[in-house]
């Protein structure tokens, strides 16, 4: 194990530590294996397009930094451009506040909620100081790293235009604003933990995760648009129901100190700002150990699953799927596809994302001319990014984290595995595919009015044939059966072959536009195209022993 | 209820001991004496309190009531050194498995305050006995579950403790390392190390152990060598002993509903 350059760092503070009461060396220790092993986990941020040749030993979350520090740059216009502090720096600190929180509970829950630390270290000759004072100083440098990735940019060129005291001031918020986040977080998590079991906290921090995959894509996506968003002339006066909204109480500072307003209101919010992550702390340190407590919760799921009987699913699979084997495999998929969160991880930032595309491009559209222009043109068309999420999810079907299951398929006396393809497909295209499809045609339908139905439907069509191409992929291995960490996720050629594709079919669907009755004997065609493609699939691509 | 009279010296004493989780009362006036050198076998149904008694012991359970000393000092948070001379195998196999067999045992050996030199050579060393010296390099978490219980059976020796608490320890182990296994946990308590020794595999319980104690319901419900429990219980093999003192004799009832059941078709 290499010798951290933080832990050097921290060498320097070794007479304080002990001050304490605190091992340092052993305290020293813990930190060395944590680093260790955190430069072997692959923090969220990176989901999308992680690639797992694994460089020797390098950590993962020092390079997830490089992100945080290009998404900073969307933030220093925030801070330069005028002089309307309470307002400026109230959105800095929101977006902050948001990321490092998020982030917090994506990629350091494992931090906070490590129940093996009690079993491992304390049964070794280990006081129960000196690992929490570990913990801590472990959150600490994540911390330090990750505010430091966000704002150094934005602070430091924000000092050059407004000078020394909002450095001053800067630091000392990031520091509160820090100190909040984590007493924030903990008391989160132990009210989950108190009313739930432990499989619930860990779906709650998997949305979370899934959550932060989107929000960062779409910065990026509004980070071009920084400079327009950012409307300086919006006044913004102080009221109360922004007693409420922690990020103005860290932005009332600047407004009191560097443009010298002073009301009741200011001073009341930088007083919140200063006191309330103190009191926190205290407060934080009295509940750790119920919140120790609450933590054996992790181990133990007690929690009696409540079955929950879907009656539309029933019904469903009865018309959807033929055969007996099929319906099997058809609850079977929708199962270990509801409940692997890691599979969730994978795909849903991808939902998400195909929620949100087609209106990125309308909006550039509506930029550019008018909203009446954009209802009479052919934009509705933008519907056909959704299918963007379809080749990521397809093959993300061969994975799971439990993997090893899949003997259970060779050990079952079971014909052919094809009803397994076309059952886990039919799973995707019902649990995932169609709710992104059934809410975008209705904002769709909103916009653009009935005429779009027809083309709606060719749509829903065109992207069932595109999920049986699709499915090529997934050739010579059965759904469920790799290990995430086998995901080649960079399988790059193939993805833009399919949407290459893609692209062909919107634009068959526009040339058919022109036609008169182009769209239905379009349809019809697509029908017939994507019924033949699906029998021929069963024969051959899911076809295998 | 047999004492087994010894004039070596005493390395555990628990008395009176007491815990409830909230309503429930886990262990219900727990005494026990350990003398040095002895290889206990500590037995009893799911939920009798066994893993809580050793997690008390260790120091990792606090809120009860009663008397526990270790090497005669009592279990406290404070004091945390009578750790140093404890070695411990948990019943689930709990290990930082992203780390290398290399690193996470030098890890344990530093926090029991051996030289880390000395320790990544003499785990090296251990891993080789056990066959394992090829993958020392390797992650834990590419391991079998028997390669994992030896890490963790290393781990548990590496500072030479007194004192062994054994929680399933020779789970996933094949046969030929099962009976190496047992060779050292004969030699180890002929040295005069004490062994803690709780499973549920009666038959190695029995052979392996110098006294049984019984535990069911919070209380010990028998405490002597193999053969003093044999003359009082009146049963030939200790899984009969076990069935009698912990009143199940219904087994045969439910084995035939259960095979009922399967043949329903």
């Amino acid at each position: 194990m290499k010798n951290f350059q933080t832990l050097r760092f921290l060498d320097l503070f070794r007479g304080l530590f002990e001050c304490f009461g605190i091992n340092y060396p052993v305290m020293r220790r813990i930190l060395t294996v944590k680093l260790t092993m955190d430069g072997r986990r692959t923090p969220t941020i990176f989901n999308q397009n992680a690639k797992k040749k694994k460089k020797p030993e390098e950590n993962g979350f020092i390079k997830s930094l490089g992100m945080y520090v290009l998404l900073s740059v969307m933030l220093i216009p925030l801070v330069i451009f005028g002089e309307n502090y309470l307002y400026q720096m109230s959105i800095f600190y929101g977006i902050v506040m948001f990321l490092v929180m998020t982030s917090m509970i994506s990629d350091f829950s494992n931090v906070l909620l490590d129940v093996r630390d009690k079993g491992i270290l304390l049964t070794k000759p280990v006081e129960k100081k000196t690992l929490n004072a570990a913990k801590t100083v472990h959150i600490c440098i994540y911390l330090f790293f990750l505010t430091g990735a966000l704002t150094v940019a934005p602070v430091v060129i924000g000092a050059f235009r407004h000078g020394i005291l909002f450095l001053l001031l800067s630091l000392i918020g990031l520091i509160l604003v820090n100190l909040f986040i984590v007493v924030l977080t903990a008391i989160i998590y132990y009210f989950i933990l108190r009313f739930f079991d432990g499989e619930k906290l860990k779906d709650i921090i998997n949305y979370v995760q899934i959550g932060l995959s989107v929000s960062i894509a779409i910065g990026y996506q509004v980070l071009a648009r920084a400079f327009s968003i950012v409307d300086m002339k919006i006044s913004f006066s102080p009221s109360w129901w922004q007693f409420f909204i922690p990020p103005i109480w860290f932005g009332a500072p600047f407004e009191l100190f560097l443009s010298h307003h002073s009301n009741v209101y200011l001073i009341g919010f930088s007083l919140l700002a200063l006191l309330v992550p103190i009191i926190a702390i205290v407060i934080y340190s009295r509940m750790m150990p119920a919140f120790e407590r609450n933590l054996q919760k992790l181990t133990n799921n007690s929690g009696a699953g409540k079955r929950k009987e879907r009656q539309w699913k029933n019904g469903l699979i009865n018309i959807i799927c033929r055969s007996n084997e099929e319906k099997v495999f058809f609850r079977f998929a929708d199962n270990m596809m509801r409940n692997e969160r890691e599979f969730r991880l994978k795909v849903y930032p991808s939902l998400g994302m195909s929620l949100i595309l087609p209106f990125v491009f309308m909006f550039n559209e509506i930029q550019m001319n008018s909203f009446a222009h954009l209802v009479s043109s052919k934009w509705y068309l933008a519907i056909y990014m959704c299918n963007l999420m379809i080749p990521n999810a397809v093959t993300m079907l061969k994975y799971s984290g439990k993997y090893k299951g899949a003997w259970i398929y060779k050990t079952a006396p079971i014909q052919s595995l094809a009803p397994l393809y076309s059952a886990a497909l039919k799973v995707f295209i019902v649990n995932l595919f169609l709710p992104v499809y059934i809410i975008l045609s209705a904002i769709f339908i909103g916009i653009f009015g009935m005429k779009i139905i027809d083309d709606l439907l060719v749509m829903f069509v065109t992207a069932i044939l595109y999920t049986v191409i699709c499915s090529n992929y997934l050739k010579g291995t059965l759904p469920f059966s790799e290990s995430f960490e086998d995901a080649q996720q960079s399988g790059g050629l193939k993805i833009i072959l399919a949407l290459l594709l893609m692209v062909v079919f919107a634009g068959i669907h526009l040339a058919a536009t022109f036609i008169p009755f182009g769209v239905v004997i379009y349809f019809i065609l697509l029908i017939i195209g994507t019924i033949f493609a699906w029998k021929l699939a069963n024969r051959t691509v899911w076809n295998f022993s | 209820m047999t004492i087994i009279e010894s004039n070596e010296e005493v390395v555990l004493r628990i008395k009176d001991l007491e815990k409830h989780y909230g309503m429930k009362n886990v262990l219900k006036g727990i005494d026990l004496t350990v003398y040095r050198g002895q290889i206990i076998g500590y037995i009893g149904p799911n939920g009798a309190g066994k893993s809580t008694t050793i997690k008390i012991l260790l120091g990792l359970e606090g809120d009860y009531y009663g008397k526990v000393e270790v090497f005669g000092e009592e279990v406290t948070e404070k004091n945390i050194d009578y750790k140093r001379r404890i070695g411990y195998v948990p019943e689930i196999a709990e290990l930082y498995d992203n780390l290398t067999a290399c690193e996470y045992l030098t890890f344990v050996g530093e926090l029991y305050g051996m030289d880390i030199k000395r320790t990544d050579e003499k785990a090296q060393r251990l891993m080789k006995v056990f066959g394992l010296e090829e993958v020392y390099h390797a992650r834990i978490a590419s391991y079998s579950k028997g390669m994992r219980q030896k890490v963790l059976i290393i781990s548990s020796l590496l500072h030479n403790p007194d004192l062994l608490f054994l929680d399933e320890p020779l789970s996933g182990l094949d046969a030929n390392s099962v009976m190496v296994f047992k060779e050292i946990l004969a030699i180890l308590a002929a040295q005069g190390k004490t062994i803690f020794y709780s499973s549920h595999i009666m038959d190695v319980v029995e052979k392996i152990s110098n006294r049984i104690i019984l535990i069911n319901d919070g209380k010990i419900v028998a405490d002597g060598s193999f053969n003093e429990l044999k003359e009082q219980n009146k049963e030939g093999t200790l899984e009969q002993i076990f069935n009698q003192l912990t009143g199940f004799n219904e087994y045969k009832g439910l084995a035939e509903e259960f095979v009922s059941i399967v043949e329903e078709g």
